[in-house]
């Protein structure tokens, strides 16, 4: 029994470290999608290149990978302020089509030039703490793992006390519940598309860090399956709720991990898709999602 | 104060506003009363940068402020209670409020808008989505004067509120103009709207077709059967 509840403890806690990654890139999906309502496919891109840039800063300084985190957060947050700029803020309110295209050519645009830099070889990094086992009970537990919960956890808290406690933070809510409302209390509305979509892309720079630290293999066409379930999680939580991509990061992590327990790895994507059909067809709003989104 | 002049306004093809004229002075409340349709609407949200391609001149304190964004008119002091209100609906009352005073520091502004409205202070903890609609209502008037506007524009405040609701909300506009704030008033409740104004402008299918003083207004033959069944 005690054999059991250890095992079943063990593959809870590898869901919920591989809900990490998916919840950072799909907190920074929603809060774009909840100021712009843009639909951005290339998110997974902001991933990959947070991947690529840790492991350059990694090679040419050596740092510790999650020191490293400091460095591929910022380029993020730069890079998305750049591609809101000059491809998202063009085309704002011209129509679905428009923001798919130009997500489509970011994808290739991103990817190409990645491999086009680093080639597209599978690449990997080895994290300092790899062989650290930690015990905790019956459970042995993996410090990366422990790290990565951690430095996600703190990546909300701090998200959390910025949208709650700083003027700013509230402009970017308040945008998000309402537009004109917010541009009628003196909101520049277009500084807070541009800070959001960097703060979103920010987020996903910080997933890219965590995916190549926790050992994981990457290439330049890594980003496309992250971000399909990012969308996912985010339909499942709700669009627009970031309390719901929490929730459905975790529960996406969850259901991949325990499947690929029971039923073996072919079935974890499967089934996680059967779980977003079951919660669409129970709440077509997804789990916090509000009527009107 | 503030002075429209010669404002013409389309949309697509179709002219919506045609050489509109309007002026609001230092201290006054102007009311625009107009039947639905007849470009009151697309007026207020010219006036706040909400639409695009107008010709013509806004003029706030002698700068034209046309072609602004919506921020920069709102630094200007000069706010605006929509018609739909455009609450936060899952922000608190006092986050609402909060963000009324995003372009300057609220300080004594927050304690002036529970004085006059002291459901809001009991419900400030509450989420503005949940109000009753008058409560909502008095809400989108204290989160614009937390801006410390010098001039105010009120869109329809009445509209959807029971009689005494509306009496209330254009007592407080008739108390927030003997504070000194300048109001520009559109709203369909005409003989109260007139009663608290020093002047009135008539819209009819985007044209002023008559202004004078509110009193000389209230008793036209012409305005008593169109807006007052009389």
């Amino acid at each position: 029994m005690d054999g059991t509840i250890g095992i079943l403890s063990q593959v809870a806690f590898w869901g919920l470290y591989s809900g990490c990654i998916y919840i950072l890139l799909a907190t920074g999906l929603n809060l774009i999608f909840g100021v712009m309502k843009i639909v951005n496919f290339a998110h997974g891109e902001f991933l990959m290149l947070g991947t690529y840039i840790t492991f350059f800063l990694f090679v040419i300084s050596g740092f510790n990978p999650y020191i490293l985190l400091i460095g591929s957060i910022p380029i993020l947050i730069i890079v998305g302020v750049i591609v809101e700029r000059l491809c998202f803020r063009p085309i704002l309110g011209t129509g679905k089509l428009n923001e798919i295209f130009i997500s489509l050519g970011l994808i290739y645009i991103f990817q190409n030039l990645v491999a086009l830099i680093w080639t597209d070889e599978w690449r990997s990094m080895r994290s300092p703490y790899a062989d650290i086992l930690i015990n905790l009970g019956p459970i042995q537990l993996p410090l990366d793992y422990l790290i990565i919960i951690t430095v996600t956890a703190m990546i909300l808290v701090s998200l959390y006390i910025f949208l709650q406690k700083t003027t700013l933070g509230r402009a970017i809510r308040a945008a998000s519940q309402n537009r004109k409302g917010a541009m009628l209390m003196g909101v520049n509305v277009e500084k807070v598309d541009m800070l959001t979509f960097g703060i979103g892309a920010g987020l996903a720079g910080a997933a890219g860090t965590l995916w190549a630290v926790s050992g994981q293999v990457f290439n330049p066409y890594m980003g496309s399956i992250p971000a399909i379930k990012g969308f996912a999680i985010i339909i499942l939580g709700g669009l627009g709720s970031i309390p719901g991509a929490i929730i459905g990061g975790l529960a996406i992590g969850m259901v991949e991990n325990f499947t690929a327990f029971t039923l073996g790895g072919s079935w974890k994507d499967a089934v996680s898709f059967i779980l977003l059909i079951v919660v669409l067809v129970i709440r077509p709003t997804g789990l916090f999602g509000e009527a009107e989104e | 104060m503030l002075a429209i002049e010669n404002l013409n306004v389309s949309y697509s093809h179709l002219q919506v506003l045609w050489d509109v004229s309007l002026q609001v002075s230092r201290g006054e409340v102007v009311t625009l009363i107009g039947s639905n349709g007849a470009g009151k609407s697309t007026l207020v949200s010219t006036i706040f940068g909400l639409n695009s391609s107008p010709t013509g001149r806004i003029l706030l304190r002698d700068e034209n402020i046309l072609g602004l964004p919506t921020y920069e008119i709102v630094r200007r002091r000069l706010s605006l209670v929509p018609e739909k209100r455009e609450l936060f609906p899952r922000m608190t009352v006092r986050e609402n409020l909060e963000l009324g005073a995003y372009v300057r520091s609220h300080g004594d502004a927050l304690d002036h808008v529970f004085e006059l409205f002291p459901i809001l202070k009991d419900r400030q903890a509450q989420n503005a989505g949940t109000l009753s609609g008058g409560e909502q209502q008095m809400l989108a008037i204290g989160r614009c004067l937390m801006a410390d506007p010098e001039i105010i524009v009120l869109d329809e405040p009445s509209l959807g509120l029971s009689p005494k609701l509306v009496h209330m909300v254009l007592g407080t506009v008739q108390r927030l103009n003997e504070e000194g704030l300048t109001i520009l008033l559109v709203e369909q409740n005409v003989r109260r709207a007139l009663e608290i104004s020093h002047r009135g402008y008539v819209l009819e299918s985007g044209r002023i077709t008559k202004t004078g003083p509110a009193e000389e207004l209230l008793h036209d033959d012409q305005i008593k059967e169109a807006y007052l069944g009389m």
